[in-house]
């Protein structure tokens, strides 16, 4: 269970996020969508400790990020970008994070096998092209095999058998009563793989829902979306 | 803290160790250093042929280069902290390793444990070279004075990749902790030298440079071996203090 509660966010002079609050479910996909700036990967770097909340908490099972026993085996995030340096190979990248978490070499092995990326493992990850950083990004939140899967962006890159396998896979882990929160700007994947959705503008929660509750009477989750983001847009759903 | 350190600190240290080895930087750095460093010797060796006696006369000439040797294991220390801030590396780091001051502690570590043989090797071809193109004219070599000034600088060179690796985990990024860093040890601290005499003991550089430097039958040290490794220490552990304090403060 994610648990966002009135996080605020300044950097600077500027407020970047404004009293977010949601949560993300076990066994539903929950979709965290916006426009560029919004504050999606905002909000996600204070879920995963990575960047301090001004005020409010950001916690996971409860707990914030680090104060988990194990992190690896309870949230797999994959954010933006490769999340890998360029002149390691990818083998080897998993390897650091499998030592750390002191999981053995066979699960990296495994990881690459599930998201297709044996083949390319000994390669630098700079020669990666955008879907196989994805993959190995996935790789990397797989190998702890968490119960909380965290994705900025996940089809991002991908090709569209990568991005079918992904929504059969997100399904899949949801139904066997895992979390999941996806961020991702392409409506039309996002209404074919979540349960529920939240909307975020200028730093501010808008929709908050299943996915039936906030397309509403909207022909489609893009129009609710447009709907909901354009300026002067009607309160929380 | 939920689980203890102790338990922790094994698979973090050999994490961190396994990214180090498996950065192909590392190594070229490394290797680069080694030439330029065989390089040097040759050039001061060929210099020195001539006229030189005794232990004091080899020990000096294969350490000749160690000021310019000195700053390929800058760069190895820098290179260390910054390439977490390569390919956004510092958010897998941070979503496997949450405790900071564990994990970055735990990186200096692995750093100290991948740059002691590095450094006995470099600065040991370095006295080895010299050894072998001035032994017809040396006196006798003395063992125990060559074990204390490879051990000390092979200890401060290790200090100084530390020291290095935490103004790099200060500013993040390569090219401004090079500029610092290469600015202080080839400009300021000779400047210094020069127009501040009284106080260049306290420089990291200079009261380093007792922990190997080999004196001269008769000359006097302003410091001792034991002094020069306690204050190079100090600034090395004040750094690696700050570096994780602004690391656990700020955003990732």
């Amino acid at each position: 269970m994610l648990t966002i509660n009135n996080v605020v966010k300044h950097r600077g002079n500027q407020k970047i996020l404004s009293g977010v609050s949601f949560s993300a479910r076990p066994g539903r996909v929950t979709g965290f969508l916006g426009p560029n700036g919004a504050g999606k990967s905002s909000t996600l770097r204070i879920l995963l400790g990575l960047d301090r909340a001004t005020s409010g908490s950001a916690l996971i099972d409860g707990v914030p990020f680090a104060e988990l026993k194990n992190p690896l085996a309870t949230v797999g995030a994959a954010l933006d970008g490769f999340g890998a340096h360029r002149m390691r190979t990818g083998r080897a990248h998993l390897r650091w994070i499998a030592r750390a978490a002191g999981l053995p070499r066979s699960r990296v092995e495994e990881v690459l096998e599930i998201v297709g990326l044996t083949n390319a493992a000994g390669k630098r990850v700079g020669t990666y092209s955008l879907g196989m950083g994805r993959r190995l990004g996935m790789a990397a939140a797989l190998l702890g095999d968490p119960e909380i899967l965290v994705l900025d962006e996940p089809v991002n890159g991908l090709d569209p058998e990568g991005i079918r396998w992904i929504r059969t896979f997100l399904r899949e882990r949801a139904a066997s009563g895992k979390t999941i929160l996806l961020s991702s700007h392409l409506m039309g994947e996002l209404a074919e793989t979540v349960d529920d959705v939240v909307i975020i503008h200028h730093g501010k929660v808008v929709a908050d829902g299943t996915l039936e509750e906030v397309t509403g009477t909207h022909s489609s989750l893009e129009e609710a979306f447009f709907a909901l983001t354009t300026e002067h847009a009607g309160a929380v759903v | 803290m939920m689980v203890s350190s102790s338990r922790k600190i094994t698979p973090i240290f050999g994490a961190e160790l396994d990214k180090l080895v498996t950065l192909p930087l590392i190594w070229r750095t490394f290797v680069a250093t080694f030439i330029v460093n065989l390089a040097l010797t040759a050039a001061f060796t060929s210099a020195n042929l001539q006229g030189a006696i005794g232990t004091q006369s080899i020990l000096a000439t294969g350490l000749a280069s160690m000021g310019y040797l000195q700053a390929g294991f800058i760069i190895l220390g820098i290179l260390a902290t910054c390439s977490e801030y390569t390919g956004g590396q510092i958010r897998t780091t941070l979503t496997t390793i949450p405790w900071r001051g564990l994990q970055l502690s735990t990186k200096h570590l692995a750093l100290a444990v991948v740059t002691i043989p590095m450094a006995l090797i470099l600065t040991g071809s370095g006295i080895l070279y010299a050894f072998i193109m001035m032994r017809d004219t040396a006196a006798e070599m003395e063992i125990d004075t060559m074990i204390k000034t490879l051990l000390g600088a092979t200890g401060y060179l290790t200090l100084t990749t530390l020291l290095s690796a935490a103004i790099g985990a200060l500013f993040k990024r390569t090219t401004p902790a090079l500029v610092v860093l290469l600015g202080y040890y080839f400009i300021v601290s000779p400047l210094a030298r020069e127009y501040l005499p009284n106080i260049q003991y306290y420089f990291p550089d200079t009261a380093g440079s007792y922990m190997y430097m080999p004196l001269s039958s008769g000359e006097i040290s302003s410091l001792s071996p034991l002094q020069g490794t306690g204050i190079i220490l100090a600034w090395t552990l004040f750094f690696i203090t700050a570096a994780i304090v602004c690391y656990r403060k700020r955003d990732a």
